[in-house]
């Protein structure tokens, strides 16, 4: 990769615990983590679930279908790296698993988004290490 | 006798008792100040506020700050003990963001209540504008966010609030001019203030053109950064007499917490941040046995002019969706309704956090707040959030001591 093209957007570091996430992400899977003791879906991933269970944690499929919960268009980043690119949805989709995610909403134009619109997921092979899920109309 | 553990009415009953009071305030220039750092706003900031109450720098026997922006320190309030030269018997650094300045008030009053000290200093001061370098800005942006989870899609700190102000207006219909006119309304107050950082006149137009940050939110919906410094004392009644305090007093007549979320993808719905406001709310007007129609002064936390709406409706000021006609109806200003910051707030005096909420707060009690004073001055409420309306905190002042 040249210099030029390299990605200098802010990348997620990974911990243990959400490393199969990121993981599964490489592999163009959605995985979210679930209570062992409930069957719940839960996110962001922890050690544990964060319900009262406080059970061990497996991993689920997602069926990558969500709505957008809620969104906003950003007409300025928090980095440099986000000059000259132009206003970007960050948005907050739930997914049929009933978790909600923060994501961008792409291959669309940005003031055709809206609240309550069905979104799939796509992913952004951003770097070799890091592929990001982010989110599209559904056809 | 058999042990209790404490209840809302033994709040009320070591409040009637300690007669906790705010005594002394002080509030430095507040802008553009490049020439001092932020330790240098945290001392002149504490010696207005014990200057004020008339009191030597060795009454004070208790230090409560916060934390900077700038300078990075491991233990703010001992690092400040020792660059202003205090020996306290009690200290503590609180850092909850913008609920910080509020729960100040009640942390000195439980160390007091609790025989820790008697006369706490609460002091928050920093260099924002001047001194925080564009890493320290992209930490600061980092930090309000899931750094993995968020971070790399680009929400700004904006875009958060945006997120929260994008669905109230979907589930209430609310408009972008009614959140301008948040805006506006401190914009008039500032104007009044004679340390504000922005006093020109602002229209709702003015508002809605300026430039787009985070849709639904523009340049003037958002709060703005400052340098300087403030301060306030936390005593009792009795501990005033004897230190010759004149100033008239702020008593505290009740506090309360409520937590929401720390990061937006784990916030179920909004009725999670108005329960949180509500239960911040409630604990203090049942410890003060009152309710939101006995409040005549309001310190909303306005880092964002949603905020104003959304507090201003959890609290039970006037019901779930209102607040925006509410404000566009005027109804916030000074000798209206119910005044809302008359001080300018974040939106136009200056960004500390609720410093100078509770410092305005306790100028009106006292009858002191000049061409912004406003009518009945009796009781105020103070409110203020951390994170992305995450962290809330209430406090109520009233002008007599609780009976």
């Amino acid at each position: 990769m040249s210099e030029e093209n390299k990605y200098n957007k802010p990348l997620p570091e990974f911990r243990p615990e959400t490393k199969p996430f990121w993981d599964a992400c490489k592999n163009h899977e959605l995985l979210l983590p679930k209570s062992k003791e409930t069957n719940e879906f839960f996110f962001y991933p922890r050690a544990l679930s964060p319900g009262d269970d406080m059970a061990e944690v497996e991993w689920g499929k997602a069926s990558g279908k969500a709505k957008v919960w809620t969104y906003s268009i950003h007409h300025m980043g928090p980095t440099k790296a986000y000059k000259g690119d132009g206003p970007y949805v960050v948005a907050l989709v739930e997914t049929e698993e009933g978790v909600k995610m923060m994501t961008n909403i792409v291959d669309c134009d940005p003031n055709d988004v809206h609240v309550g619109m069905d979104v799939e997921v796509v992913f952004d092979d951003v770097t070799e290490e890091v592929t990001l899920p982010k989110f599209k109309p559904t056809a | 006798m058999a042990s209790t553990i404490p209840g809302i009415k033994d709040a009320r009953e070591i409040l009637k008792k300690n007669k906790i009071v705010v005594a002394g305030i002080g509030e430095t220039e507040q802008g553009k100040i490049p020439n001092k750092s932020s330790f240098q706003f945290l001392s002149e900031a504490s010696k207005l506020a014990i200057e004020d109450a008339g009191l030597k720098k060795t009454d004070v026997d208790g230090l409560v700050t916060a934390f900077s922006l700038v300078e990075h320190t491991f233990m703010h309030c001992t690092t400040f003990a020792d660059y202003f030269g205090l020996n306290p018997k009690f200290f503590s650094s609180i850092a909850i963001g913008g609920a910080t300045a509020v729960w100040m008030v009640a942390e000195a009053a439980m160390a007091i209540a609790s025989g820790q000290a008697e006369t706490v200093l609460c002091v928050r001061g920093d260099n924002t504008l001047s001194g925080i370098s564009s890493s320290g800005m992209m930490a600061l942006i980092r930090e309000m966010c899931h750094a993995e989870f968020e971070y790399p899609y680009g929400l700004t700190t904006p875009g958060g609030y945006a997120l929260a102000a994008q669905r109230y207006m979907h589930e209430y219909g609310a408009t972008s001019e009614q959140l301008a006119s948040v805006a506006v309304t401190m914009r008039k107050h500032a104007a009044m203030k004679d340390n504000a950082m922005n006093k020109d006149p602002l229209s709702i137009d003015d508002v809605l053109n300026s430039r787009i940050i985070a849709e639904p939110l523009h340049k003037y919906d958002c709060s703005i950064i400052s340098d300087g410094g403030a301060a306030f004392i936390v005593t009792t009644e009795q501990k005033a007499k004897e230190l010759g305090i004149e100033k008239p007093l702020a008593y505290l007549w009740g506090m309360g917490q409520g937590y929401s979320h720390q990061y937006m993808t784990t916030l179920q719905d909004l009725n999670q941040i108005y329960s949180a406001i509500e239960r911040s709310g409630k604990r203090a007007f049942d410890t003060a046995g009152i309710g939101p129609k006995d409040v005549n002064l309001a310190y909303l936390y306005d880092c964002f002019t949603i905020t104003v709406l959304l507090e201003l409706e959890g609290l039970g000021f006037v019901e779930k969706g209102e607040a925006g006609p509410y404000a566009l109806e005027g109804r916030m200003e000074i000798g209206k309704d119910l005044p809302i910051n008359t001080h300018g707030g974040l939106l136009s005096q200056a960004h500390l956090g609720a410093m100078h909420h509770v410092i305005e707060a306790t100028r009106q009690l006292r009858g002191e707040a000049g061409p912004r004073q406003a009518d009945n001055a009796e009781v105020a409420l103070v409110h203020g959030n951390g994170g992305i309306v995450s962290a809330h905190s209430t406090i109520l002042l009233g002008k007599q001591a609780l009976s």
